[in-house]
């Protein structure tokens, strides 16, 4: 196990330089000089302020250097200055991931509670109208994008019933609901038919007949081998989602002026922000590949005859 | 899309949408002092994250609300678009306009306590101008004796700066300009205290101490808020307002997110999408919370004029002549732009020369033709056009490129490329063809249209890479209307100035059309006209916050 985890997490190191190095690359490799203008302006920059800029970012320095210097300062926790405000972009990324985690456990919190428990009942009552219906809404669901759900929901609770406020503050909890249900309800949707599948094939597996064959009450035959033997892959889909979540959701984040990662991202690209840019990509590849770890980590709790080797 | 610098200017807007009052539906209260206004109330409003708000590096428009009521300098432009005096109570030049003196209103205070005197903006000025602040806005001050020592590193103080005495600040020009003080009411002119050390004091860029009506409540929350107070020992007239309580935005659909807070009540004044504006306008324009005015700025096409198809003015004016410019205020703009007949926008009041793009006035297919043939413009060129995306222009450039090609057979290749790499390709010296482009001025005047977009020195080619560092990206050079600038600035009487400039403009866009000019900057805004007395737009596009009360 321990010999596992080791090997592991040497990986992690290889991926994460993998794509640092990548990301260096492209971005060397798009046009356009990222500190040649003003942010967003047509004005040309004063050719003396753009030398001063170049020489403060290293960008006048060969590509190879830049990255050998922007990874010596990263392992020591420094990912540089932006290009726009000149701030560390520690400071600017920190409240940002913050922000993006809360959203991502609150839309993981629904995904489970709705998705698997929907999914979990639909399966118990197999063909009843209960089935039926969740058959059918969540094929329904499944086909919705993203930003149609995101604006709706906005309209309807913070525009029209104003229940919530449009531009709310991020340490509001209730601030985090519509956005996280607009995240989770797709998810849930899928979930709840992953969920509901699996599970009828264990009702069906010979252990479980056994179990019921053999007198062993109802609910302990459903909470100690149905339950326990459908969830390993859903907990796979969440825990691939719920790493795609904290790597920033782009259209909701940008709908609900939610300010995380996503939305510093897709700002970053249009303005040519790299800094920030690799440090949001960097971060989402960490944060994916520890999640995969995680994920394979409780495989083995779930399921004792998979051994971490 | 950002509100971009572009958009800071100066203006005169708040001057037409008087005048032409048809095309403003203007506030309900338009006598502000008829009543005594109360003080009181907080106003509300969004924005995207600025650039900065310490005034050393404040740029768009966005970061200019902010500032520009933390700090007052020595002008400010009015409501109708004429430059008068702030914290200046005079302000001359000499004979050769070589020399600027400043009489400035004693006994006022930054909100600390510190004095506002010549020592303070001397101060403001050197900071903003040193080398290391790397100010994107520190080239206003470039006309100024001693700034290219400073801007380099070389000097660290400002020669070209004296305070002879608390009161008075003598400015010694470098470039003798007549019309150095229309510049001093941009932001980067601001005074600053002693305790905003250099540019790079952080806890100062994110809390600036000024002089302005309003001050900061706790230091800026970068991505969130901005909260401001009334500063009660102002110098100035004081303002009413309590608080202001900005909100920042998501950069890419601010314009929503502002409407749909409106809507909710939680917002005071917004911008729309584009695609809501007809049922904003249904909506609000009966209240008389709907504003709609042509700002300073414009949008146009830029030509490669050194170089390719565009070459000749006659390619150029075919061009120009086969655009249907009201068709496509109509059909994609909805009406909520108007054709523009030339450079120097109608928002420039005295300025402005109505048709003196004279392909510009009406779509006519003949002449266009015409002029294409003479030009060697057959059918079947290649004609490359640059545009960037994300700024909702895609549906316009599509339009322009199919008349193109309707009218004279032109083979149109469009081109969506990111922002900068946009610009990075107008300066090239191998560009070819047609690019989007708008512009506004920092000052209002024709001056800052016609120099930076048009100057052959505004051209400032690299002798090594040959790109264009300047503005004036098309490349045009005509020494006689370079002469008609350089004469400009060297006159003080502002009528003549006038008159010179619009000479200037007549050949540069009457005779050569070196920019093919389409729309003018149509603004609309939504405000809150039930709660608020005395709120208009300023020549920033921002609400008039120093002026605003509780009704």
């Amino acid at each position: 196990m321990g010999r596992y985890l080791l090997r592991r997490l040497g990986q992690m190191i290889v991926v994460l330089l993998g794509a640092t190095l990548i990301l260096f690359a492209c971005l060397f490799v798009i046009p356009g000089d990222p500190v040649g203008s003003l942010a967003g302006s047509e004005r040309a920059r004063d050719p003396a302020v753009v030398k001063e800029l170049r020489e403060h970012y290293g960008l006048d320095k060969p590509l190879a250097v830049q990255y050998v210097t922007y990874i010596g300062h990263l392992v020591q926790g420094d990912m540089g200055e932006d290009y726009i405000q000149r701030r560390p972009v520690s400071e600017i990324l920190g409240p940002k991931l913050v922000n993006t985690s809360k959203l991502a456990v609150a839309a993981i919190v629904f995904d489970v509670l709705i998705g698997a428990g929907v999914g979990a009942l639909a399966a118990l009552r197999r063909y009843s109208l209960w089935d039926t219906a969740v058959t059918l809404v969540t094929t329904v669901l499944v086909g919705f994008p993203t930003f149609v759900i995101g604006m709706l929901l906005l309209n309807l609770f913070a525009v029209q019933l104003k229940w919530v406020p449009v531009i709310g503050d991020a340490s509001d909890p209730a601030q985090v609901i519509l956005p996280a249900i607009t995240l989770a309800i797709i998810d849930a949707a899928l979930v709840a038919r992953l969920m509901r599948g699996t599970m009828l094939e264990v009702l069906r597996a010979d252990y479980v007949k056994t179990a019921i064959a053999k007198g062993v009450p109802r609910r302990q035959v459903l909470l100690k081998h149905v339950l326990r033997n459908s969830v390993i892959p859903v907990v796979t889909y969440i825990g691939i989602s719920f790493g795609g979540l904290l790597g920033g959701a782009i259209i909701t984040e940008t709908i609900f002026n939610w300010d995380g990662v996503g939305m510093a991202m897709s700002t970053a690209i249009q303005q040519q922000n790299n800094p920030i840019v690799v440090g949001v990509a960097t971060w989402g590849v960490g944060i994916f590949v520890v999640l995969n770890l995680v994920v394979d980590l409780m495989y083995a709790m779930l399921d004792p005859r998979i051994r971490l080797s | 899309m950002k509100l971009t610098k572009a958009l800071q200017w100066t203006a005169v807007a708040a001057a037409t949408a008087l005048a032409v009052s048809a095309c403003s539906s203007g506030s309900a209260d338009k006598h502000p002092g008829s009543t005594v206004a109360k003080n009181g109330g907080t106003f509300r409003l969004g924005i995207v994250e600025p650039t900065a708000i310490d005034p050393y590096n404040t740029q768009e428009s966005e970061g200019t609300l902010v500032t520009q009521n933390l700090f007052t300098g020595l002008t400010s432009v009015s409501a109708d678009g004429k430059i008068s005096n702030a914290l200046a109570e005079s302000r001359t030049p000499n004979d050769d306009c070589s020399q600027w003196t400043f009489k400035i209103k004693g006994g006022t205070t930054f909100s600390n306590g510190e004095p506002v005197d010549a020592a303070a903006f001397v101060r403001g000025w050197t900071r903003a101008a040193a080398k290391d602040a790397a100010s994107d806005v520190a080239y206003h001050l470039g006309e100024i004796d001693g700034f290219k020592e400073l801007n380099s590193g070389t000097a660290v103080t400002f020669r070209g700066l004296s305070a002879p005495d608390a009161t008075t600040l003598v400015v010694k020009m470098a470039i003798p300009d007549c019309e150095f003080d229309v510049r001093t009411f941009h932001t980067v002119f601001s005074p600053v205290p002693q305790v905003a050390g250099a540019a790079s004091n952080k806890a100062y860029n994110d809390q600036p101490i000024g002089n302005g009506p309003f001050k900061m409540e706790g230091p800026w929350q970068h991505n969130s808020k901005i909260t401001l107070v009334r500063n009660d020992s102002y110098g100035l007239t004081k303002a009413h307002l309590d608080r202001i309580e900005i909100s920042i935005l998501n950069a890419a659909n601010a314009d929503q997110l502002e409407y749909q807070g409106f809507q909710a009540g939680q917002f005071d004044w917004a911008r729309m999408p584009t695609e809501q504006l007809t049922a904003a306008k249904a909506t609000y324009k009966a209240k008389g919370d709907w504003y709609e005015w042509d700002a300073n700025g414009m949008n146009y096409l830029l030509p490669m004029d050194f170089n390719g198809p565009t070459k000749s003015k006659e390619a150029r004016e075919a061009i120009s002549y086969a655009i249907d410019r009201d068709a496509i205020a109509k059909g994609v703009f909805k009406g909520f732009r108007t054709s523009a007949d030339s450079l120097v926008p109608p928002a420039f009041v005295d300025a402005y020369q109505k048709g003196v793009c004279a392909s510009c006035v009406k779509q006519d297919k003949d002449k266009a033709k015409q002029l294409a043939a003479q030009a060697g413009l057959t059918p079947g060129t290649k004609l490359y056009f640059g545009y960037n995306t994300g700024g909702g222009h895609d549906p316009w450039v599509q339009a322009v490129a199919a008349q193109l090609g309707d009218v004279l057979g032109l083979d149109v290749h469009i081109d969506g490329i990111p922002f900068k790499q946009l610009l990075d390709k107008e300066k090239t010296p191998d560009a070819t063809g047609i690019y989007r482009a708008a512009w506004g001025a920092d000052y209002p005047t024709p001056g800052n249209f016609l120099n930076p977009l048009l100057a052959t020195s505004s051209i400032d080619e690299d002798q090594t890479t040959h790109k264009v560092q300047g503005d004036n990206r098309g490349r045009y050079s005509n020494p006689a209307f370079d002469a008609l600038l350089h004469q400009a600035t060297g006159t003080k009487d502002l009528a003549a100035r006038t008159k010179l400039y619009q000479q200037a403009e007549k050949i540069a866009i009457g005779d050569d059309l070196a920019l093919i000019p389409l729309w003018n900057r149509s603004q609309q805004r939504v405000a809150n006209n039930e709660k608020w007395a005395n709120l208009t737009y300023d020549f920033s596009e921002n609400p008039t916050l120093a002026t605003a009360s509780l009704k």
